[in-house]
């Protein structure tokens, strides 16, 4: 198949999309309008080496929506709180935690600069953005090593330690917070060798222009959009 | 706004804003339970204190809290709240910013308020809330079912909305001052305060 190898979308795009999707999230709407929307994340991720989260996270949507259209209604109690709970988060916050989680994995940070630097977008916005992308997964993975450190020295999430839930916190926070700094020294130095700081315009290896697959996802999503748009107009007008 | 930014400060920014936007959305999953989701501002602003101080002590020219407020609107953003954090953010980081500028950027007292302000831009999360209630209402009613919109309803007053920004605002003064201490007890002594 042709279409994997060279599916691989603009940096920009995954921008316009993102936006795109965090708009719709908002509103409820019937399933022919936002399910366009809740497929183009599937698509990037299952044409990109990440088939696994693809599967699954349809796999999710789906059952999260049956929940919510067939079951909910008639249900109370306890129960019903946890699975609105789980409906929910699953088919508002999943498309647009996917896409990002996708913007994340497959953007390169010097991807991320190049385009940006083409839409003329000041430095002053770009670098902070950049190094959130960058470090928002290795917070994770410090939390995570930070866990397993704790469980060494004897200190898991027991229901001893959810009795002094400050000093948890303090445990966790101390250390996020140490690394950070460190990391902030480490990453200036690195800029530093890599003349970030210089005022001259920036030559760039790699390419940043849209392709066919950039047209068709923007085409797509303005699609979505306008039909958003449209229902959430029309709705008003009968209503 | 004599001196520029160089990239040193502007790592620092996207650093901090990293670890304290981790730090609201790791509470923000309490917000799942109905009545702590109208608490999720006062949480955050005892939650903030101690990275936010730790950002000052590294804070020392004009506008980079303003751009750190508007780093995590961008971020508020795209992860599904509306495009009214980018403006709160913003607002109250520009607020606190000018209060810092009068303490130069060494005062106590002046870093400790500018927590209390920068952190209401959290209301901007809740704020569409409260503005399109009667929408929010009914497309909660069809999504999250009759007994969560109960138990919310009564909160989603004006005047709850008031008591919550002087919540709010007092609790980031709070845990500033907590902040304050922490940095003493830990960081100063590892030399990186």
């Amino acid at each position: 198949m042709g279409l994997e190898l060279n599916f691989r979308i603009a940096p920009r795009t995954k921008i316009i999309i993102l936006a795109i999707i965090s708009f719709m999230v908002f509103n409820d709407v019937p399933m022919y309008v936002s399910g366009i929307l809740v497929l183009i994340p599937f698509v990037c991720l299952f044409f990109s080496d990440y088939k696994k989260a693809a599967v699954i996270y349809i796999l999710a949507y789906v059952i999260a929506k049956y929940l919510q259209m067939a079951v909910l209604p008639n249900a109370t109690g306890i129960l019903a709180i946890v699975l609105i709970t789980f409906s929910y988060t699953a088919t508002r916050m999943l498309p647009i935690l996917m896409m990002g989680y996708y913007t994340i994995m497959t953007t390169k940070v010097s991807e991320f600069i190049a385009s940006m630097e083409k839409s003329n977008v000041p430095k002053d916005i770009t670098i902070p953005v950049s190094v959130v992308f960058r470090y928002i997964p290795s917070v994770f993975e410090e939390i995570r090593s930070i866990t397993k450190a704790m469980k060494m020295r004897g200190f898991g999430f027991t229901f001893k330690s959810l009795k002094s839930p400050l000093k948890m916190v303090e445990f966790y926070m101390i250390p996020i917070l140490i690394s950070a700094v460190k990391t902030s020294d480490e990453l200036s130095a690195a800029s530093l060798t890599r003349g970030l700081s210089n005022p001259k315009k920036r030559t760039n290896l790699i390419s940043v222009k849209f392709n066919k697959f950039d047209y068709l996802f923007i085409a797509i999503s303005i699609a979505g959009i306008a039909v958003y748009i449209y229902y959430l107009c029309g709705g008003a007008l009968i209503a | 706004m004599s001196e520029r930014l160089n990239v040193k400060d502007l790592i620092t920014v996207g650093i901090f804003s990293v670890i304290i936007i981790v730090l609201i959305f790791i509470f923000g999953m309490l917000g799942y339970v109905p009545i702590l989701m109208i608490a999720l501002p006062i949480l955050a602003a005892l939650i903030c204190g101690v990275p936010y101080m730790l950002f000052l002590t590294r804070v020392s020219k004009f506008g980079m809290v303003t751009l750190m407020g508007l780093i995590m609107g961008i971020v508020m953003f795209l992860s599904g709240h509306t495009w009214v954090p980018i403006v709160t953010f913003t607002v109250c980081a520009f607020i606190a910013d000018c209060i810092l500028k009068m303490g130069n950027y060494s005062s106590i007292k002046n870093s400790i308020i500018s927590h209390g302000v920068f952190i209401i831009g959290i209301m901007g999360n809740m704020l569409p809330f409260f503005i399109l209630k009667d929408a929010f209402m009914s497309a909660m009613r069809t999504s999250m079912g009759n007994d969560y919109v109960n138990v919310v309803a009564p909160f989603l007053q004006t005047n709850v909305l008031i008591v919550l920004f002087i919540l709010t605002f007092i609790c980031g003064l709070i845990s500033a001052y907590i902040g304050k201490l922490v940095l003493k007890k830990h960081f100063e002594r590892a030399g990186i305060a």
